[in-house]
């Protein structure tokens, strides 16, 4: 696995505390992830396994240890810095979509692009390659509360590749969706992460969705019990 | 169930930014009116002392009244590019009706001959010319300051008062200043004049014109008890010819003449008026905009706590942009936005209501509101600053917003 590069994203001996009834959610733990890797992170509800998502994804920032992207220092940057690192190096894909319900599906996958200031007719083309790739564009114009469970992931995926991200994060992706639609979204996922390169790490309770991964970390009271590759 | 609330909280939503509209709103529809009103007033009244037809008075303010007005008058008159000086004496007496009625009128005594070369060309028409008042230049009867002339009592009393008494032309009336019968003049009514409309009061509605000799005489303004002179009148108001009366230079070089015969009265000038008239109005408006701060103080605090409000309400939305890494000024900008929006709705709303408000006071009022409110002017410079405020204060307030935005923690929002 190692390539002489630093590894994409790097955790040392992290440790998060929630001042609120001194909840120890991550306690020293340490692992890297290598550029276009794909893991899953399994464990109990209450285990860390969103704590450490959220900061891989530079969503919230550790009370001790490191977090390095690419080498560099990342988890101790001011927001803005942040802000700037997931919109252009981070897709995030939520158990619950978070689709903004004012835009269409068209909309939220422009997102990004707006955000990275892209040229009107490149976000147009990339909204609608991303959107077909998905099998969205008979329902580009719909809103979210128009789509089913299973559109609105695909959306939310689309919108996590606008920017051509080298992390995609899963939490829970198919938590909230029927088994064929959670197969579906799980092949677009890999997909993309096949494609584009991109590392994709995925946190979930089942075990059939930690399968598509190469590399399984297991995680229980805030440590991680075990990180093996797949047979 | 989470749809029905989402639902009630959208409701919810709208319903606050219809009353932040509403409160900037009436905010703004408070200054609207007070400014256009006050200043309608202040302008008005500052035409009619522009359209004067005197440009200097000379006054005695704090003293018992100008003296020797008579000899005074003589020699402001000398003074070249001096039309016409006036010397008026006002003071309140009793009327006795031949009908036995007795009524409150206000006397003015005046030059018959200089008191219509110095009315405003507004005035000059509603008066006899020439006034029926005897001598006009009042000088027989003052003979020097002996008072030993033939008197010519007579007087014009105002159409109004001489409609509502029934006096007419040739009647004789007694005029006493103590109010007691034993101790009044009678005089003769030799005619009666107009009054100017007004619209901001009954100024000059119950008024008698004498010569000011008479009424000086009666008064006890004429002369002390040794028999001394004393020839005292409230101002000299003082017409310059031509050109020079729309000269601020010559009207001032005038005054300044003036000033050095009677280094003990006061001398001023329209001009000095005007500018004192226009820094009244400017205290008054700013009076108006400190008392007007008071509600739009209240207003953009309402819109304030509305605009933090919507960071709680859209936390879901502001944490998915985040999240996703929408840089922060595109977060101020979207809430500098909103706040524009509901700031210049609730200008617009403001300006029309206080517009409408004023256009309503000024048709269905009563007498003297209705008065006060068709003076009303609406400066579009004025009102343009107002809104630029109101504006701007909001884009400042968006910034407490766009702070609350970028402080929740995300993890915690994404939930």
């Amino acid at each position: 696995m190692t390539t002489g590069k630093p590894p994409m994203v790097e955790l040392t001996q992290v440790t998060k505390r929630y001042p609120i009834g001194s909840v120890t959610a991550l306690d020293g733990v340490s692992f890297a992830i290598a550029a276009g890797a794909s893991v899953s992170i399994e464990g109990p509800s209450g285990c860390g396994k969103t704590t450490l998502l959220n900061l891989l994804g530079l969503l919230d920032s550790p009370t001790s240890g490191s977090v390095r992207w690419n080498g560099a220092a990342a988890g101790s940057l001011p927001e803005r810095e942040r802000a700037r690192l997931r919109l252009s190096g981070v897709g995030f894909i939520f158990q619950r979509f978070h689709l903004l319900p004012t835009l269409t599906a068209a909309e939220n996958v422009e997102l990004p692009l707006r955000a990275a200031r892209r040229p009107g007719p490149e976000r147009a083309a990339r909204v609608a390659e991303l959107l077909e790739r998905v099998g969205l564009t008979g329902r580009a114009r719909a809103y979210p509360h128009e789509l089913s469970g299973g559109e609105e992931q695909r959306a939310a995926v689309a919108r996590a590749l606008a920017n051509g991200p080298g992390l995609l994060l899963a939490d829970e992706p198919t938590g909230e969706l029927d088994r064929t639609n959670a197969d579906a979204v799980l092949d677009l996922l890999v997909e993309a992460h096949r494609e584009s390169g991109a590392a994709l790490v995925i946190v979930t309770h089942n075990p059939d969705v930690a399968a598509r991964a190469a590399r399984h970390l297991r995680m229980q009271d805030g440590r991680i019990l075990s990180d093996s590759l797949a047979e | 169930m989470r749809g029905i609330g989402r639902g009630r909280s959208l409701r919810h939503l709208r319903f606050q930014t219809l009353l932040a509209i509403a409160a900037v709103g009436v905010a703004v529809a408070l200054p609207v009116v007070l400014l256009s009103v006050g200043g309608g007033v202040a302008q008005h009244e500052l035409r009619a002392l522009q359209q004067s037809g005197f440009q200097v008075v000379v006054g005695a303010p704090g003293l018992h009244g100008v003296e020797g007005a008579h000899g005074l008058t003589t020699k402001i008159d000398a003074l070249r590019e001096v039309r016409a000086a006036s010397p008026i004496l006002s003071l309140p007496v009793t009327v006795f009706l031949p009908g036995g009625g007795q009524a409150p009128l206000l006397a003015e005594g005046v030059m018959p001959g200089a008191f219509l070369a110095t009315v405003s060309p507004e005035e000059s028409g509603l008066f006899p010319s020439p006034l029926p008042l005897g001598d006009p230049t009042d000088l027989h009867h003052f003979a020097n300051g002996s008072y030993s002339g033939a008197a010519v009592n007579s007087m014009l009393v105002s159409s109004p008062f001489a409609n509502s008494r029934s006096v007419t032309t040739g009647e004789r009336l007694a005029l006493s200043v103590t109010g007691n019968r034993s101790q009044s003049t009678v005089y003769n009514v030799t005619g009666t004049f107009g009054v100017p409309p007004s619209l901001l009061g009954p100024t000059g509605a119950f008024v008698a014109i004498l010569p000011l000799s008479d009424l000086q005489l009666l008064a006890g303004e004429a002369q002390a008890s040794d028999g001394s002179a004393i020839d005292a009148v409230d101002t000299i108001q003082v017409a310059l010819s031509g050109s020079a009366s729309s000269s601020p230079t010559t009207v001032a070089q005038v005054a300044q003449s003036i000033q050095s015969l009677v280094p003990y009265y006061d001398v001023s000038t329209l001009s000095q008026e005007v500018a004192s008239l226009q820094r009244a109005e400017s205290v008054l408006t700013g009076f108006y905009l400190a008392l007007s701060s008071f509600s739009l103080a209240i207003g953009l605090v309402f819109l304030g706590v509305l605009l933090v409000r919507r960071v709680d309400a859209l936390r879901s939305s502001i944490a998915i942009r985040r999240a996703l890494g929408l840089p922060a000024r595109s977060l101020a900008a979207e809430f500098a936005r909103t706040a524009l929006v509901l700031a210049g709705g609730g200008v617009v709303l403001g300006l029309l209501a206080g517009i409408l408000l004023v256009r309503a006071l000024a048709i269905y009022g009563s007498a003297g509101v209705a008065a006060v409110a068709s003076l009303a002017v609406f400066d579009p410079v004025e009102l343009g600053t107002l809104a630029a405020a109101v504006l701007g204060l909001a884009a400042l307030l968006s910034l407490a917003a766009t702070r609350s935005a970028l402080r929740f923690s995300l993890p915690e929002a994404l939930r």
